[in-house]
């Protein structure tokens, strides 16, 4: 394989010089930029999704793939061949149509919205934070690969397993239908056990940030409890997914009952299974974590234990209620178990992003990107002069508002907005009110105020143009808004007062 | 003029490339390969069915009404695979190119994640347009809009992965460029490759085809089949490989007109400039010729000698295709990966 990755020899070369121009002069210039640019990380372009944000993107793409890879990929199609297996030891052929078309639907979820909402939490975070995902796929490449192995041989699974029903229906066959079937499920919940390695090292890299060891970074401390919790809650979201349908679109009693008891078996295994690996978790994490856990939900202490206490009180009522007698359970009842569970891994998924706070990579790297042992490098050289895509590279008096906004699109973009739907990270919230020099007094202190917010990095000349245009672009906005205001205020008045 | 100033190339990621350059590049290459094969099948195969269902309705024959379920099938089926496999080529890319590939995509970031809906709905649109078939038999004409509406989505997707995949290799041209529709004409070699690409996807669909009902026809010799499924079978496959055979003949033009396209001091290395690049066209050109008379005796004759052998000088010339298609990028590359070196060992300064 001499020939990969080999230099083109000089007689055959493309001629430099059509590029860059050769002079030693340009060469020496060219040279010291690149050595002022040293090694960092403000490196990529950035995308703005103004109204958005940023964040919101990922998060909207992850939860729905979340929602669908533990709910359907894998809780379902546990569920589809329990079925499966059931009907053809009972010889009972309305439960076996039931599973075939729990594989239509699972078939067409996963490979349309499922396999895409995969690849686009991964083309989201390149466009968002090149910085993270570009490390982490540095970090966990290999486990990657296999991942994708994985993958690979779930999707070809579930379309021979879909596809060969008919043809397998034999006593003989049947059973190699289900074995099909098992691998399936063994197989999807494989690429769950991969990509918790990953997902749980953001929060505990554990000895890795030290040594920088794969296997250090894989099987760390959270690794264990995270499986284990997303493997129930794929249980059980797939039960309360399931049920809502059941109970909404299947007719006959005797089925139906039959399909409850089967779900009651897995409610059984998997609620205890929840709540002890929750715990577990909770144990594993880092304390400052553990302390922003209620915080990060954005709900009051009281109000934080009112709703995940009635969620699992709802849940359990459900499932007792619905294998003792399922006949007279409301559709209601399954309705809301429905938006109950979700609601549980939503909330698992955002607290495990956003008690990582002000880290995406705990230890390594801040939620901006910027590397936590570049700090200090950043406060003396500057980011302007570091940011390869900037516009400007340095502040001067005539450039505050362009220099200001540079620096707000490398550290505040990757989760605020100017004036965006979230009003918690739109700025022209946050700060309303407030003048140039109290922003600028509040930016160099916020990480102490706000544990959750990355220190500010840069020189004091990038503090004053960052607080320069953030005043400037905040009270644009008010002005604006109060312009149309009162512009609106007077054509009402004029109306309601006619000449 | 690019006076003294820098490009605008990011430095590469902190933590090192985990593996041997060459072995990341061969599975780049290979990964790369599997998963445009499939693509091609799903795309040629989808429009296919849209075009003989469209046919089948003004003639209103129900062979090639037949004829158009079948590609839908194999297409719906395909897409599946596609899509998984194109993880691979994409871990790779990223892996390897980081600071071309993450900055051409974030340039064009808004088009990138349309792609995640686009593909979302065209592949949901491809499930109802196969399994409501028989549902919709009455109302052919909302049905073959169903079908309509997922080719044009597939078919523009690929524009928007050829933008990328064509602006990582112009650093120089960045700073001005400005998103996705920007990109698809300030560019040069987008059109030339995005031709070269689509005739390679019909050749690539009709070859299937002849090739699984070749098969089929073998395993199934014995069983009978009613006369319009055979019919059908029959008719299809012949349509395959007329496709193919034609459309590979006009990639020799398309093929000139993306060498052409490429920068002189690329272009030229393909022409006498450096051994391989010329050797890996040559051959390229050679085996395409052979693949052509392969694909003309199975025609006419029906021959499964000659159709083996035009499989077997399929793969070589895809083969050679890929690994051409990275030497450009390589040619293109290789003075900006000199100055922005990559990280390929852990560096401790702190």
């Amino acid at each position: 394989m001499k020939f990969i990755g080999r230099k083109f020899d000089d007689s055959t070369t493309i001629p430099l010089s059509s590029h860059f121009p050769q002079t030693v002069a340009v060469t020496f210039l060219r040279n010291i930029h690149l050595f002022i640019k040293g090694v960092m990380n403000l490196n990529f372009p950035t995308v703005e999704f103004s109204w958005f944000g940023n964040g919101t993107i990922i998060a909207l793409i992850a939860i729905v793939h979340v929602v669908i890879s533990h709910g359907v990929a894998i809780g379902a199609s546990t569920l589809m061949v329990t079925a499966e297996y059931h009907a053809f030891r009972k010889k009972n052929l309305k439960l076996d149509a039931f599973a075939r078309n729990m594989a239509k639907w699972i078939l067409i979820i996963t490979t349309t919205a499922g396999a895409m909402t995969g690849v686009g939490i991964w083309f989201s975070t390149t466009v968002i934070q090149p910085d993270s995902i570009g490390s982490l796929l540095r970090i966990f490449f290999w486990a990657w690969v296999a991942e994708w192995a994985v993958f690979i041989t779930e999707v070809v699974l579930l379309i021979i397993y879909y596809y060969t029903w008919d043809m397998y229906k034999e006593t003989a066959k049947k059973m190699k239908h289900i074995r099909i079937g098992i691998a399936l499920c063994i197989f999807s919940w494989i690429t769950a056990a991969i990509i918790t390695g990953v997902l749980a090292a953001k929060l505990t890299p554990g000895k890795w940030t030290e040594t920088f060891s794969f296997w250090h970074a894989f099987f760390n401390p959270t690794y264990l409890p995270s499986l284990g919790f997303r493997t129930f809650l794929a249980l059980l979201l797939a039960i309360s997914l399931v049920s809502f349908f059941v109970k909404w679109l299947i007719k006959d009693n005797k089925l139906k009952e039959e399909i409850f008891r089967i779900f009651s078996i897995w409610a059984a295994i998997s609620i205890p299974g929840i709540l002890t690996t929750a715990i577990w978790y909770l144990q594993s994490i880092p304390q400052e974590a553990y302390d922003l856990v209620v915080y990060s939900t954005g709900m009051s202490e009281k109000m934080f234990d009112v709703i995940n206490l009635t969620g699992l009180g709802v849940i359990l009522l459900f499932i007792f209620w619905a294998a003792i007698k399922p006949k007279t359970m409301p559709l209601i009842l399954s309705f809301i178990v429905l938006g109950a569970s979700m609601g549980f891994i939503a909330e698992f998924e955002f607290v495990r992003e956003s008690v990582r706070k002000p880290f995406i990579i705990y230890d390594y790297m801040y939620a901006n990107g910027v590397l936590a042992k570049d700090a200090e490098k950043l406060n003396k050289e500057g980011v302007l002069t570091h940011s390869t895509f900037a516009e400007t590279t340095s502040v001067t008096p005539d450039n505050m508002y362009e220099a200001g906004r540079e620096v707000y699109k490398s550290q505040c973009l990757t989760c605020h907005t100017v004036d965006g739907w979230r009003s918690k990270r739109a700025l022209s919230k946050r700060l309303d009110g407030w003048s140039e020099e109290t922003i600028k007094g509040f930016i160099p202190t916020m990480h102490h105020v706000r544990p959750v917010m990355p220190p500010f990095v840069g020189t004091e000349k990038e503090l004053e143009a960052l607080s320069h245009y953030l005043y400037n672009v905040v009270n644009e906005e008010t002005n604006t808004q109060q312009a149309k205001e009162e512009k609106e205020h007077d054509v009402r008045a004029s109306a309601a007062h006619p000449q | 003029m690019m006076f003294a100033q820098a490009l605008p190339i990011p430095n590469d990621i902190q933590l090192p490339i985990p593996g041997d350059m060459g072995l990341l590049t061969v599975l780049l290459i290979v990964t790369f390969l599997l998963h445009i094969v499939f693509v091609n099948v799903t795309i040629s195969l989808a429009t296919g069915a849209v075009i003989l269902e469209a046919i089948g309705i003004k003639k209103q024959s129900p062979l090639y009404d037949r004829m158009a379920q079948i590609c839908s099938y194999h297409a719906s089926i395909h897409k599946s695979i596609a899509v998984v496999l194109g993880v691979g080529p994409i871990l790779l890319v990223s892996i390897v190119y980081t600071q071309y590939f993450y900055s051409s995509t974030i340039l064009i970031g808004k088009a990138w994640l349309s792609i995640i809906l686009l593909l979302i709905t065209a592949f949901l649109l491809l499930y109802a347009y196969k399994f409501l078939w028989q549902k919709l038999k009455n109302k052919k004409m909302l049905h073959w809009l169903i079908g309509f509406a997922a080719c044009v989505i597939l078919l523009f997707v690929p524009l928007i992965f050829i933008v990328n995949v064509v602006s990582m290799l112009y650093p120089e041209k960045w700073m001005e460029s400005n998103g996705f529709f920007h990109s698809l004409f300030s560019y040069p070699q987008v059109w030339q490759r995005y031709v070269h690409f689509m005739l390679s996807s019909f050749a690539a669909g009709g070859l299937y085809l002849y090739l699984f009902y070749t098969w089929k026809r073998r395993r199934n010799q014995k069983q009978d089949q009613n006369y319009q499924e055979k019919k059908a079978d029959r008719q299809i496959r012949k349509i395959g490989i007329k496709t193919t055979f034609w459309l590979t003949l006009f990639q020799f033009a398309a093929g000139t007109f993306v060498l052409f396209a490429l920068k002189r001091e690329v272009m030229l290395l393909y022409m006498g400039g450096n051994a391989l690049t010329t050797g890996l066209l040559m051959a390229s050109i050679v085996v395409t010729l052979i693949l052509l008379g392969f694909l003309y005796v199975t025609d006419k004759k029906d021959s499964y000698r000659a159709f083996t052998g035009a499989v077997a000088s399929f793969l070589i010339v895809l083969g050679l295709m890929g690994w051409m298609r990275h030497e450009v990028r390589e040619a293109y590359l290789q003075p900006h990966i000199e100055d922005h070196p990559r990280t390929l060992e852990m560096t401790t300064d702190k």
